[in-house]
């Protein structure tokens, strides 16, 4: 299936920064798709000129293979990090009003309201002020507003955040069933956990760069090249010397008694075959997996890694949410 | 609808709902009028109390003339007995105590059981004067005074007529000219401030409640700028409207029923032009205000041209209210720029005073044509009759000046309601208005 969005050679300067430079990557259609950045990146300026809020200095954005426009926003949700309501103005009244920006007429709007309303279980939140709310029931009448309007692209901007343990479960829910429905969901979070869990692929944006992009299985087995997670009952450290040279780096600990388990980084020319060979003369194996990093450390690791290439790393760490 | 539409609406909608609007728009006009009107509805309610009088007159002068004139409410009753019995007694209620020389000394005392009412002092003090003035003229023994005197009580009244461009004449009062010049510049005053800072705390409100992130994502900055200039506008409009309305169900209605009909008679005769000011029993600005007020054509007019320059000046700084209001986090960092936008509004006020003074200056003339001060300035010259040329210039400059400011505040605010946390000064606003 084509790409729902396409981001082409996209540069936006401020004075003083350059928030993007050249960034290209493509959003496949019906896939929830993650990006991922440390703070000031520029994640944000990136989703706003995806929401056509501001333009690029160069390049462009294709939405569905043509050129984004201003009727496209019709199709696009967006949920912003920073979100609020109007606090004076009823829910009701509230919803209806960001549904018909959204193009919905009053009609059609208010029915699908009332489903959602109803779903949600808050259809006698309509009359109160949004003032009465708390911040997690403003949540979910900011979740409906995005939604509402059934769009093929939904943009969710640290979306769980506020949200207590169950409400983000619905969420969540809510998000992977708007996907199965055929939307595509742009996750923009800190959570790592939750991409691995939720998105299919991925792009890190580093200092207005984007530094890796991919399929979050693939880029994870790449990253995972060459290591392998071990159990296994015997001496620890006649397996390390019978390694020996084969070894970049290891770890090990002890489970109980005899028994402990083991990370190995070996040289990227050494066969599997090669260590499972000496690892099953060695010791008594109970089990043998490769070990792939998890997407906090592919995180943490490649930005790290950009940024000592640049020598930019005493500048700015990385600040993860 | 469109959605510049629906945000003028929202805007619109949440403003002329609530509750302050409703009693600002419909009460206030009738609470004033009330006010205006409550000194003769209470005169005209509350029977004024009869007081008998007793008058000691040792002159023999103010007592004939006192009975002669028999004033309102008041029972004369003359007594003879001596002031000290008299001033005990509770079978009157005041007692006035004339000397006999009150020719020469022109004073009297007045005794009384109450508290004084102006009204029966200055009645009094009325007769007794006339009294005393008549026994001084007797002094001189002329022949035929009463002739005399009637022959030279005057009372001037000085008919001003404008001539205007297309050769006619029209009356005019400077007084009522300014009277209403005031109360133009200050309507306009008050709505500049009060719905100018109404668009700026509005987009303020938005930037800290993080709603506006959720609005432009489906609409144009720009858009939304405009779009609640305008909404807030309608308000100020649908008020002014509804206010005409009001006058001019008064000029219709209320204004026949309250002014008499000889009063009425003199009105049409001065507009006739056959009005002889000395026999009018009406100051002829008061004939010339009820006539201005009496016609639902000028009130029309003015009405008219206060809309022309209310919804012109308010365009022109409601932009600059907007900028200043997109450029802050919250109201208290707002104090410092919107100095740049009120400062013009409430110089405007004071130099239309100076205006009102000699409307046609070269001063005036500027004044009227500078966007910053033209909506009050021109708008209080107008009721003293301005060329046509002058208004149509004023207007002209005022609306191209707003879509200047708008596009000028559009390049500001598409950049300002991005900016959180630092404290901007006029300088980060003229940097953002050059982004591209």
């Amino acid at each position: 299936m084509e790409d729902i969005l396409q981001v082409e050679h996209v540069t936006k300067r401020f004075t003083g920064h350059t928030a993007l430079d050249d960034v290209s990557l493509s959003v496949p259609t019906g896939k929830i798709y993650g990006l991922l950045g440390p703070n000031g990146a520029g994640k944000t300026t990136l989703i706003r000129i995806i929401n056509h809020i501001t333009a690029p200095d160069e390049g462009r954005v294709l939405f569905q293979g043509t050129p984004l426009t201003e009727k496209d926003v019709a199709h696009i949700g967006y949920l912003p990090e920073e979100r609020g309501l109007y606090k004076k103005m009823k829910v009701g009244e509230q919803a209806m009003f960001f549904a018909r920006l959204k193009g919905l007429k009053s009609s059609q709007a208010r029915e699908e309201l009332k489903k959602w309303f109803e779903k949600f279980q808050i259809s006698d939140w309509w009359d109160k002020k949004v003032e009465e709310l708390s911040k997690g029931m403003a949540q979910k009448v900011q979740f409906i507003v995005t939604v509402l309007h059934r769009p093929s692209l939904l943009i969710f901007d640290e979306p769980f955040s506020g949200f207590d343990p169950i409400n983000a479960e619905l969420l969540k829910r809510e998000i992977l069933e708007l996907r199965d429905q055929g939307a595509t969901v742009i996750f923009s979070t800190h959570n790592m956990d939750s991409v691995e869990r939720l998105c299919d692929d991925i792009t890190l944006i580093n200092r207005s760069h984007n530094i890796l992009s991919g399929n979050v299985a693939r880029i994870r087995e790449a990253h995972g090249k060459d290591r392998y997670r071990l159990a296994f009952d015997g001496n620890p450290q006649e397996l390390l010397t019978n390694l020996g040279a084969r070894l970049l780096s290891n770890k090990v600990e002890a489970i109980e008694g005899n028994q402990f388990k083991a990370e190995l980084h070996v040289k990227p020319d050494v066969e599997r075959r090669e260590i499972i060979d000496i690892v099953n003369r060695t010791v008594d194996l109970i089990s043998f997996d490769r070990a792939l990093p998890s997407m906090n450390d592919i995180f943490l690791n490649t930005v790290a890694e950009y940024n000592r290439a640049h020598n930019i790393s005493n500048e700015l760490t990385p600040v993860l949410g | 609808m469109s959605n510049l539409g629906i945000i003028i609406g929202r805007e619109f909608k949440g403003r002329v709902a609530k509750k302050s609007f409703i009693i600002t728009t419909i009460l206030m006009p009738l609470f004033m009028l009330l006010l205006m009107a409550a000194p003769a509805l209470i005169a005209m309610m509350s029977s004024p109390k009869e007081r008998v009088l007793a008058v000691v007159d040792e002159s023999n002068i103010v007592l004939p003339a006192l009975v002669s004139a028999h004033p309102e409410n008041i029972v004369i009753m003359p007594v003879a007995e001596p002031l000290d019995s008299v001033m005990h007694s509770d079978k009157y209620d005041a007692v006035l105590a004339v000397p006999a020389d009150v020719t020469k000394t022109a004073s009297a005392t007045l005794y009384q059981h109450e508290s004084a009412s102006m009204e029966f002092e200055s009645q009094l003090s009325g007769i007794i004067e006339q009294a005393v003035r008549d026994q001084r003229l007797k002094a001189y023994d002329i022949e035929n005074l009463d002739q005399i005197l009637k022959n030279v009580e005057t009372d001037v009244s000085l008919s001003t007529v404008r001539i205007t461009d297309e050769g006619e004449e029209e009356s005019t009062s400077s007084g009522l000219s300014f009277g209403i010049g005031i109360v133009c510049a200050f309507i306009l005053y008050m709505f500049l401030l009060m719905y100018g800072q109404a668009v700026m705390t509005s987009i303020i409100e938005e930037k800290s409640n993080r709603v506006l992130e959720l609005v432009v994502s489906s609409v144009r900055p720009t858009q939304l700028m405009l779009g609640k200039i305008i909404g807030v506008g309608l308000v100020a409009v649908v008020q002014v409207v509804i206010w005409t309305i009001l006058m001019a169900a008064m000029s219709m209605f209320v204004l026949p029923m309250l002014v008499p009909d000889s009063v009425m008679a003199q009105v049409n005769m001065m507009n006739a032009g056959t009005l002889d000011a000395t026999q009018a029993s009406v100051d002829t600005g008061v004939l010339q205000a009820i006539s201005f007020f009496g016609s639902v054509g000028s009130i029309l007019t003015l009405f008219g041209w206060l809309l022309v320059f209310l919804v012109g000046g308010f365009l022109f700084y409601a932009a600059i209210f907007a900028a200043i209001g997109s450029s802050v986090d919250n109201i208290q960092d707002a104090s410092q720029l919107t100095s740049f936008a009120i400062l013009p509004i409430i110089v405007s006020l004071v130099l239309a005073m100076v205006v009102l003074q000699d409307p046609n200056t070269t001063m005036s003339f500027w004044l009227s044509v500078i966007p910053f001060t033209s909506p009050m300035i021109m708008l209080c010259r107008i009721p003293f009759g301005v060329p046509t040329w002058e208004i149509l210039l004023s207007v002209v400059v005022l609306y191209l000046s707003f879509i200047f400011m708008a596009w000028l505040a559009g390049k500001i605010y598409r950049v300002g309601i991005f900016m959180y946390g630092k404290k901007p000064n006029i300088k980060d606003l003229i940097r953002w208005a050059r982004y591209k």
